[in-house]
């Protein structure tokens, strides 16, 4: 579906959207070209990436073509046609949809103030604008399940479905995986997996995006925030090569809670992997190397600030004679270009770990390559070498300097630990490998860096297409980023040789 | 014999003293509770009596503090030149006449029967103007050092007319020794009173209590403190002990200046209708003359508003001089006259 | 400019001392008037249900918070003096506060969060005094804040008339 081929070419056709001439893409249903003329219309069961159903009934604008007298339509499934003068604002509209209003309502709990999608629904928003403030239905409202399991991410609250569809055609149409269905009919119609079967493949998550109200909730979101409380970041995902468009949304300037797809035409449309949006754990603050390290043979691991590390690092560096420098495939375009920088001063070898693919690989977005930044690195001119050829590359250097976020980790705890010790090993990194003790680490300095959402850069994903990262929390106390700490080292040894 | 005497005789005076000017010291809060329909303090023992107490036990555990650039030496010695004039004074004050204690004769009750005792008085009370202008200029800050010199010229200013005012009470009575002045009065009949003299008495009464308040720096004269304008005056920078010295100085002042009001207009200890009262009832009565002066000091503290400094000079040297020097003529026409 | 017009003062008040004499007198009238002093520790000042004191939340008769940290009187708060963090319950009401805490120093009791509250869980109860030795002792915590039904219910009543009129 995302493979973008031959795009087939596109006709438009010339219509009037509340007095504006827009151009409109005669592929697309009549919303379409109203949301391209920034005129509002409320809309739960149309999505830009599904299939239109017209099962909501909210998107009606007023229409009129020809000599025929104005109509009220649904505009995700009427189709454009030259001459349309569409008006979303006319008295009949607004009447019509308060009505449809009125029984999307008419069996959704009132209960907002609980509910985890307030603040980003459509249907609290439209209801606040448009609604009228009591209902006038007498009969009781429909008892359904509230806590409905579908598997290990998405919970489904039945009461709160307006049964607009979206995760059925989701699942049908972007993954292909189809396992969500509409059952039973006319007011007893809910949603529900084929004989109760929990969900499931790697994009659940997206389930809850599509959603217009809280009906599909995440699990691990399920009354954690507020998401007016949220601070929201653009940024791109880390977790493979596609490195897909996010966002990502942090609590009170602390904890990053979740991280959502962001719409990028080119590279993951309106959708991303259940791998990379729980990928949370790696930007944790717990165990984070902060500062400087080096092992003392009295104190164990001797803390400094980081002014003091790049002294050290300066000095280890200038004593090597053809160190080899090996990034992560995280280190951003800008980072990679001061690294080279770096190695060319140092006369060094400098490569990337270049990891070997994982089985998460499909056909949507996953690319199986967990090397963000592998395109970037390579058009520098970084050497791609795999985990093992680095390790035995490792002995033929003095000195080898790791840097990036996860290199330790892509390097494999074993194969980090078996650095040879006549080899200096200083290791930038996010956190220190585990299990690190005095005396078996072959670590000599470790300096803290900036995790992917605490800096900002840019990565290349597998398609050359340019997408950046961009801070969305500030790093801890004593931690700099990467750029930061590369430039002072080069001043450094700049210095160093003026001296010498 | 006599020296113990004398030794009784300075601790009763002196202890009564202190505590006439603690006693004022909650008189005057107390006072202008009850003038603002407030109550005052009243936590520190039965209604509050305690307070003076509470108040000299927290002077004593405040922190000392000298500011920085502050002359040392002067700075301590000011606190001092401000109350020892104020109590020195009190010495030559008659409080009753012949004393006799449980058959222990003591004369005169007073410290000391000096024949210039007057001028005693208005010569050490001259001198506490030292303690305000040496604290406000050695605290080293333009609060304290405006506060002093305003203070100085106008202590300097009130005294001149306080001298010619009391100048009237020694033409009238032909001593400055204030046993004397007493004695003349205490002939039985109120009228003999300095006060009642006709229209010297009246005029020097009302100018001598009026000065007393410039004296004294009390309001509505008390230009040396000012807080809107000066912060604390001449004593902002003073704390602890040091500024409870300069306070103690001040109600001293203010009892001294009061009992000299009495003995010099209002008869000292003479009792009314009864020229040979016992020692304790001419007491009382000094007393009782004495507290009203006490409370119209605070009375008028809490009902006017300060003066504007050009008021109170124009106040001092064009009417308060000319009057008391024009009072002065007529009391000499008086007594030729007489 | 403005002329002020003084008022052309008789021979008998520049004489001075006679208005002196007149303002004594009625500073002498004052000493015998009644005291307005209210002694407070011992005489608080009685309040009523307008008394707009410190918020605090109301617990319900079955034991249960009202709150459901839905965030409204965290989002209306001027001073960001609540701060709300969420979690699951089993019962039908999903959600309720995991901590609920308010910083009195920063609450500026303008009852904002009283009118944003749409469960009637947070409301301007009459307790006034707040004293401590550490800024972290006023930031009050939830166990501190809850208050039964009962004790809240003057005040819970009068906002309900109040609301009823818009």
């Amino acid at each position: 579906m995302i493979d973008s081929g031959k795009q087939p070419e596109i006709k438009r056709v010339e219509i009037t959207v509340n007095g504006k001439t827009v151009q409109a893409r005669t592929d697309k249903p009549l919303i379409h070209a109203c949301l391209q003329a920034e005129s509002e219309v409320p809309h739960y069961c149309y999505h830009p990436g599904l299939s239109p159903v017209g099962s909501c009934r909210i998107c009606q604008v007023e229409v009129q073509q020809g000599k025929m007298p104005a109509r009220v339509m649904v505009a995700c499934r009427t189709p454009v046609a030259a001459g349309m003068v569409v008006d979303t604002e006319s008295k009949g509209a607004h009447d019509s949809r308060k009505e449809c209003l009125e029984f999307l309502l008419k069996n959704h709990p009132l209960d907002c103030p609980i509910c985890d999608k307030a603040g980003e629904c459509t249907l609290q928003d439209y209801s606040f604008a448009e609604g009228q403030g009591e209902g006038r239905s007498v009969e009781p409202r429909r008892k359904l399940e509230k806590r409905k399991d579908l598997g290990d991410v998405i919970m489904l609250d039945q009461e709160r479905c307006i049964l607009c569809s979206r995760c059925v055609r989701f699942m049908e149409e972007v993954p292909e995986t189809p396992q969500l269905c509409v059952a039973g009919r006319g007011s007893h119609s809910i949603i529900e997996t084929w004989n109760n079967q929990p969900l499931s493949g790697n994009y659940q998550g997206n389930l809850a995006d599509v959603c217009p109200v809280g009906a599909l909730t995440l699990k691990s979101f399920r009354f954690k925030a507020r998401v007016w409380n949220l601070t929201k970041t653009a940024s791109s995902c880390g977790e493979c090569s596609r490195g897909c468009s996010t966002t990502v949304e942090v609590l009170r300037a602390g904890e990053i809670v979740r991280i959502r797809p962001r719409h990028d035409e080119e590279v993951n449309k309106w959708w991303m992997c259940d791998t990379g949006r729980f990928a949370l754990d790696h930007f944790s603050e717990v165990d984070r190397l902060v500062g400087a390290c080096m092992p003392s043979a009295t104190r164990g691991w001797d803390q400094f600030p980081v002014e003091d590390g790049l002294q050290v690092a300066a000095d280890m560096l200038m004593a090597a004679e053809k160190p080899l420098i090996v990034a992560s495939p995280w280190l951003t375009v800008e980072e990679g270009t001061e690294l080279l920088t770096l190695g060319r001063q140092l006369n060094g070898r400098v490569a990337f770990v270049s990891p070997a693919q994982n089985e998460l690989a499909d056909d949507l977005l996953h690319t199986g390559d967990p090397a963000p930044n592998r395109r970037g690195l390579t058009d520098l001119g970084f050497e791609a070498l795999s985990p093992e050829e680095i390790l035995s590359a490792a002995s033929e250097h003095s000195s080898i300097l790791c840097i990036g976020e996860r290199v330790a980790s892509l390097l494999g705890e074993d194969g980090f630990n078996s650095l040879p010790s006549a080899t200096r090993v200083l290791l930038f990194d996010c956190a220190l490998p585990a299990a690190q003790e005095v005396g078996n680490s072959p670590i000599d300095l470790a300096i803290g860096l900036a995790t992917s959402a605490e800096r900002a850069g840019h990565w290349v994903n597998i398609d050359g297409i340019r997408r950046p990262i961009l801070q969305a929390r500030p790093a801890p106390t004593g931690v700099w980023n990467t750029v930061r700490l590369l430039q002072n080292l080069l001043g450094l040894l700049a210095t160093r040789e003026i001296q010498s | 014999m006599p020296f113990l005497i004398l030794l009784i005789k300075a601790s009763l005076i002196y202890g009564g003293l202190l505590v006439t000017a603690a006693v004022m010291t909650l008189a005057e809060r107390k006072i202008s509770a009850r003038i603002q329909l407030r109550i005052g303090p009243n936590r520190v023992g039965p209604g509050g009596v305690l307070q003076p107490l509470a108040d000299g036990v927290k002077f004593i555990l405040k922190e000392e503090i000298t500011p920085d650039g502050a002359n040392k030496g002067i700075f301590r010695l000011a606190p001092i030149m401000a109350a020892v004039p104020a109590m020195l004074t009190v010495a030559v004050i008659p409080f009753a006449g012949e004393t006799v204690i449980f058959g222990l004769d003591f004369g005169l009750l007073s410290l000391t029967d000096l024949d210039i005792g007057l001028l005693f008085v208005l010569a050490f009370s001259g001198l506490s103007v030292y303690g305000v202008i040496l604290g406000g200029w050695a605290s080293n800050s333009k609060y304290s050092l405006l506060g002093g010199l305003r203070a100085s010229a106008q202590m300097v200013s009130y005294e001149l007319s306080l001298i010619m005012t009391a100048l009237t009470v020694v033409a009238l009575s032909g001593s400055m020794d204030l046993r004397e002045i007493v004695e003349v009065q205490n002939t039985g009949n109120p009228l003999a009173w300095n006060c009642f003299t006709p229209v010297v008495g009246q005029v020097g009464l009302v100018l001598f209590v009026i000065a007393t308040f410039a004296e004294t720096n009390r309001h509505p004269f008390d230009f040396a403190e000012c807080e809107p304008e000066l912060v604390g005056g001449f004593h902002t920078e003073y704390s602890s002990m040091k500024f409870a010295l300069f306070f103690l100085g001040e109600y001293c002042a203010m009892t001294v200046m009061a009992c000299l009001t009495t003995v010099l207009f209002l008869g000292g200890y003479s009792v009314p209708f009864w020229e040979d009262a016992p020692w304790m009832v001419e007491l009382a009565t000094f007393m009782a003359k004495t507290s009203f002066f006490l409370f119209l000091f605070i009375w008028v503290r809490w009902t006017l508003p300060r003066f504007r400094y050009d008021q109170l000079m124009n106040l001092g040297w064009k009417v308060f001089l000319p009057i008391a020097l024009a009072n002065l003529l007529l009391a000499g026409a008086f007594i030729s006259l007489t | 400019m403005v002329v002020v017009q003084r008022r052309e003062l008789t021979f008998w008040e520049r004489m001075y001392l006679p208005e002196i004499v007149r303002g004594l007198v009625i500073t002498f009238k004052k000493m015998f008037e009644p005291r307005v002093t209210r002694q407070y520790p011992e005489q608080a000042m009685p309040t009523t249900a307008v008394t707009r004191g410190q918020p605090r939340l109301t617990v319900k008769d079955d034991g249960n918070i009202a709150c459901v940290s839905c965030g409204l009187c965290e989002a209306a708060c001027p001073a960001y003096a609540i701060t709300i963090d969420g979690k699951e319950t089993d019962r039908f009401i999903e959600r309720e506060p995991e901590r609920f805490d308010i910083d009195m120093l920063r609450c500026i009791l303008c009852g904002f969060c009283e009118e944003a509250c749409p469960k009637e869980a947070i409301f301007m109860s009459n307790e006034l005094e707040l004293a401590n030795t550490t800024r972290e002792g006023l930031v009050y915590d939830m166990e501190q804040l809850k208050r039964s039904t009962s004790t809240l219910q003057p005040r819970i009543d009068y906002v309900r008339k109040i609301n009823d009129r818009w």
